[in-house]
């Protein structure tokens, strides 16, 4: 155990009541309960105002490419398998422009633990519509109402096979530090979607909305989080919408599958050059 | 006794011409002959016109030839298209149902021979596969090679991975081949090769020159999409990689395999990536980023022909610019691009240091010809390469530095970097612009430092850099000027004018960016006439050189568009026509 102060480096500029508070919260609340070293953690973020965790939360931070944290993260989880690798991003950057990352993601199975804050629109941008953004809706850009349909990220990621799906809530911060320190616990990847609201852009899905209309499922009396029809059954409801541990089942990390080392990270590999083994395989040229 | 010679493979996809190429290929080699394939096939796995042309030299071998002395078809339809490259007195051995009536012009002083390969292989050995084994029989014995050598190669080729039974088949195939040759053929129609020691040489393609260095060179992390030509750096690195605790994945797109392999860098892993035409322009994205995040990061581009998807299994230079002046925002990066094999090797290697050195991208430029053809080259010298990781820290340095930044203001513009879970060493990587912690900064002040300190890492590089080489001493009436696989051909053409007594000599440019100036303004100094030449439509290598050096004489570019790189003829014709 560790105090969340710890990961505290500076105070947040979102918007007052912004989601994005919860989900810092949790984060720092999840890596505290897990005693990590803030040198031992990276958190990867795309670009949106999830972005800007980085400078608010203290450990190692890679702010990459729009909807490109994905890939960066399983780069830096193969190299150095004892780090614990954090991706957090918005749902422009997942579910949109990094959205085939994302799915290939999950269905490696990456010991990486990606919390989506999804607030259903591109906020920092001005908030036009995002994948996530209900049907009908009004934004800057869909002036007469949005005609796309929208995606859910739990649905794609139990379509992509993944070991661990899961939502959570920002208004309900110590429950989804408890969903991010599971994930966090969890081999292999651990995927976490956020209902955010926005506070200054989202005059639909707001806290009140979500309060009305999500319900936990740990409070269902017959819930289990090892029955993947289950978990479809409950994504598949129109009325509300659920949050909490959708998903978990046990299988081999990526990392475990395909280093020929899991306890050498090649980050920390001798690289002289070996040059007796190198010689006997270029007898292969001759 | 014969110095030069090509030997010409042609059928259709599928009949295994490429297999027969290269074990003719790797024959020869061990003769004791400098050998370049050519190959030259459509994006298809089966049923279109594919050839492979063998060229032996004696001495040096520059890559392939304006002619061909023999030619071997699977199906007699192929040879109307390739007897145009006949030279006088060649002979062709084909195959096929098809009654094939060559016109008179071409067929002249040529010797023509009905060689049912795939009867023979059913009647004989039971399938038409053992038509690959009795060809080249046939071709051991045209070119008077030594049996046992090319016994040794199918020995080498089957008895570990199929068994005794199959190499044994196809030792006797290629004897039947042999006899019936032998039969068939006028004894005129021999060409008997002179022989030298093999010695230590190698045979191999670029891409593996390539794959083989960068593991040489410590690299631990490749990530890649499947592309031609590109793919056999990683299917060669894959399958080696586990022994040296490294690892290759394959990704969803280029996007992530760069992406990937960035944030496999900034881990603290030597890594890679390597792709060709659309797989380059996805990268372009994450290629600013390595430039903005100072990550060291090797990339590697085997180009084809475009624009599009164009024609994938084509040489081409035509995206020389694209990395030079390519993505959005300005950043150091540098740009080799190997000439020969050795080089592929050598520059490859050096890659690496250039690029922890100098915490920026580097792109190992060559083209398709170079990259999938198979060269003779002299065995790679490993006690020349070195790791020189710059200036990353380890643990113990950290700990004695008082407030680490990762992007410091320095006098040389590189900053000391730290890999994660290191103590003291914790930062961030900034996409946006940043402050020497990493930390996002957007202020006049602080752009304007960031910029300058990223743009001077550079300044002082030309000592690190790959040298432009210059072949011939003199001065010289044309000076011929060109970079990557071109260099072949050119050479041979500049050998070809000196014969008739044209004095060339030839700048080679191994580093394209940043771009060395004082090398071109030698050697333009050095030639009355400048030619430059390159396999692209639009003179971008020329245009290059006019956007760096000031004043410029005047210069030719001798351009080609098509399908293949250039021939040395058609360099030599153009510059004659030019200076005379």
């Amino acid at each position: 155990m560790k105090k969340k102060q710890t990961y505290h480096r500076a105070h947040p500029t979102w918007c007052p009541g912004c989601g994005l508070f919860g989900v810092f919260d949790a984060l720092k609340r999840a890596a505290a309960n897990m005693g990590l070293a803030p040198e031992d953690v990276v958190v990867v973020t795309g670009i949106g105002c999830h972005g800007r965790m980085n400078n608010y939360f203290y450990s190692y931070g890679f702010h990459g490419l729009h909807g490109r944290a994905m890939p960066v993260a399983t780069g830096i989880k193969l190299v150095n398998p004892k780090l614990t690798v954090i991706g957090v991003s918005g749902d422009g950057d997942a579910y949109s422009i990094g959205l085939g990352h994302f799915l290939h993601a999950v269905r490696r199975n990456v010991d990486i633990t990606y919390i989506v804050v999804n607030n259903r629109l591109y906020s920092l941008t001005q908030g036009q519509m995002s994948p996530t953004t209900m049907f009908g809706m009004v934004t800057i850009s869909t002036p007469f109402g949005s005609k796309d349909f929208p995606i859910e990220g739990p649905v794609l990621a139990l379509a992509a096979r993944g070991t661990f799906v899961a939502r959570g809530f920002s208004a309900e911060a110590g429950h989804l530090a408890f969903l991010i320190e599971k994930g966090m616990r969890h081999k292999g990847f651990a995927f976490i979607d956020v209902l955010s609201p926005c506070v200054t852009y989202n005059k639909l899905n707001t806290f009140e909305w979500y309060k009305k209309n999500t319900f936990m499922i740990e409070k269902e009396p017959d819930y289990s989080p090892g029955d993947k029809s289950k978990a479809w059954e409950i994504l598949n409801r129109d009325d509300r919408i659920a949050v909490g541990l959708l998903y978990e089942e046990e299988k081999p990390s990526y990392e475990e599958l395909i280093l020929p080392d899991t306890d050498q990270p090649i980050a920390f590999v001798d690289l002289s050059v070996r040059r007796k083994e190198l010689e006997i395989i270029m007898e292969n040229f001759r | 006794m014969i110095k030069d010679l090509s030997v010409m493979i042609a059928g259709k996809a599928g009949d295994g011409v490429l297999f027969t190429g290269n074990v003719l290929a790797r024959l020869l080699k061990r003769h004791g002959w400098e050998v370049v394939t050519g190959r030259d096939f459509p994006s298809n796995i089966r049923g279109e016109p594919t050839r492979t042309t063998i060229r032996a030299s004696l001495n040096e071998n520059y890559g392939p030839g304006d002619l061909v002395n023999i030619l071997l078809a699977f199906d007699c339809e192929a040879i109307l298209d390739n007897l145009p490259l006949m030279a006088a007195g060649g002979t062709v051995l084909c195959d096929g149902e098809v009654v094939v009536t060559p016109p008179r012009d071409q067929a002249e002083g040529k010797t023509f021979h009905k060689f049912p390969l795939r009867a023979m292989a059913r009647e004989k050995f039971g399938h038409e596969i053992f038509k690959n084994m009795i060809a080249l029989g046939a071709l051991t014995f045209l070119l008077d090679l030594e049996t046992t050598l090319f016994e040794e190669i199918i020995t080498e080729m089957f008895l570990r991975r199929k068994g005794e039974e199959v190499e044994k088949k196809n030792i006797q195939a290629a004897a039947y081949g042999y006899e019936k040759a032998r039969e068939i053929t006028l004894a005129r129609e021999r060409l008997p090769l002179a022989r030298k020691e093999d010695g230590e040489r190698l045979l191999l393609s670029g891409d593996e020159a390539i794959a083989f260095g960068a593991l040489a060179a410590g690299c631990r992390f490749f990530a890649a999409y499947p592309i031609c030509p590109a793919s056999e750096i990683s299917h060669w690195l894959a399958r080696h990689m586990p022994q040296f605790n490294g690892v290759v994945i394959q990704t969803e797109d280029e996007l992530a395999a760069l992406n990937m392999a960035l944030g496999a860098a900034y881990a603290g892993a030597r890594a890679m990536t390597a792709t060709s035409g659309p797989g380059a322009s996805l990268m372009m994205e994450a290629f600013s980023l390595a430039g903005m995040a100072e990550i060291p990061i090797v990339i590697a581009h085997i180009q084809r022909l475009g624009p599009a998807t164009g024609i994938p299994t084509k040489t081409q230079q035509g995206d020389i610019l694209q990395w030079v002046f390519g993505s959005h925002g300005e950043f150091a990066r540098i740009i080799l691009a190997p000439g020969t094999l050795s080089e592929c090797f050598e520059l490859t290697t050096e890659a690496f240091n250039l690029a922890e050195k100098y915490q920026c991208p580097v792109v190992l430029l060559t083209e398709l010809d170079m990259g999938q053809d198979y060269r003779t080259a002299p065995r790679f010298d490993l006690s020349r390469v070195r790791i020189d990781r710059g200036k990353l820290l380890t643990q113990e340095q950290l700990l004695g530095i008082q407030d680490f930044k990762r992007y410091e203001f320095t006098f040389d513009g590189i900053s000391p970097r730290a890999l994660p879970s290191s103590r003291k060493g914790l930062h961030m990587v900034e996409s946006l612009e940043h402050d020497e912690s990493g930390y996002r900064d957007e202020s006049e002040s602080n752009r304007m430092r960031m910029m300058e300190k990223r743009m001077k890492k550079l300044k002082k590089a030309s000592k690190d850099l790959p040298r432009a080489r210059v072949w011939e001493s003199r001065k010289a009436g044309a000076g011929l000027i060109t970079t990557g696989s071109t260099l072949g051909p050119v050479l041979e053409a500049a050998a070809e004018l000196r014969k008739k007594h044209v004095q060339a000599k030839c700048l080679q440019l191994r580093t394209l960016w940043p771009f060395p100036v004082h090398a071109v303004k030698r050697f333009l100094d050095e030639c009355d006439r400048v030619f430059v030449i390159e396999n692209n439509c639009s003179a971008e290598l020329a245009t290059l050189i006019r956007s760096q050096v000031i004043p410029l004489p005047e210069m030719v570019s001798i351009l080609r568009c098509g399908t293949r790189s250039f021939r040395p003829r058609e360099v030599v014709e153009q510059v004659e026509k030019a200076v005379r």
